[in-house]
């Protein structure tokens, strides 16, 4: 998994790329979880992202889950056809 | 259920016990299905139920602290268009009646995956594991 961070004002977009597994799911959050913690409003683009597991769905629930503690905004965008698929399997949990 | 007939196939490899080798469960996994020619639909789903029972097995069986040599096996096979996925290891017992999804309405992250294989596959089955291994799990689906 690779990402990069675009800035505009106080928005934070992360763009994910490759597969998101328990082998990387700790840089996920790692990368994620402090900009919500710092106020960001983060949004998440996984349009790059081939695959993702619970661990990866984990990630998201914890980052809405802080967002939600934080007063912030906290979104998806542009979300990939194997991604959709785990989240709609999921969507029950979010 | 397909309307393909599946040929009939066994395939099995062993991955060292660690998180780095899901990866390499996914690919193996991905080229049997290939083989088998299983729909790409059905094929994403198969690997994100197997990929969550190998993870259970280094997170849970193993604690995320299997020896540097540990091995899991997984093997997979098709007859009569069932799908039967088998995973052996020699992690901690698993008790079956202990391997369940949390509540929907908990919402905190972990316990997603056993959900995922419950959603996907027809049948969830731990089985005596016969030496040298201690857990065996076997996962099927009907083609």
């Amino acid at each position: 998994m690779t990402y990069k961070v675009e800035e505009i004002d106080n928005k934070r977009i992360i763009h994910l790329d490759g597969e998101i597994d328990m082998d990387v799911s700790d840089k996920a959050r790692n990368t994620i979880l402090p900009l919500i913690e710092a106020g960001h409003e983060v949004h998440i683009n996984l349009s790059k992202v081939e695959y993702m597991d619970s661990s990866g769905i984990s990630v998201l629930i914890e980052s809405k889950k802080l967002s939600e503690q934080k007063n912030t905004k906290f979104q998806l965008v542009e979300v990939s056809k194997p991604v959709e698929k785990v989240l709609a399997m999921a969507r029950k949990f979010l | 259920m397909s309307e393909i007939a599946h040929q009939d196939h066994v395939e099995k490899k062993a991955f060292l016990v660690n998180s780095s080798s899901l990866k390499d469960v996914r690919n193996f996994c991905r080229e049997v299905f290939e083989k088998l020619q299983i729909q790409e639909d059905l094929k994403d789903e198969l690997v994100l139920a197997i990929a969550e029972a190998a993870q259970n097995i280094v997170k849970h069986a193993f604690k995320n602290n299997a020896n540097a040599n540990e091995l899991m096996v997984v093997q997979i096979s098709c007859e009569n268009n069932k799908l039967q996925i088998a995973f052996y290891d020699r992690g901690t017992p698993v008790d079956p009646k202990k391997v369940k999804h949390r509540e929907i309405d908990n919402v905190k992250p972990g316990g997603l995956g056993t959900f995922f294989i419950q959603e996907i596959m027809d049948a969830v089955e731990f089985k005596d594991g016969k030496k040298p291994w201690i857990n065996h799990l076997v996962l099927t689906k009907q083609l």
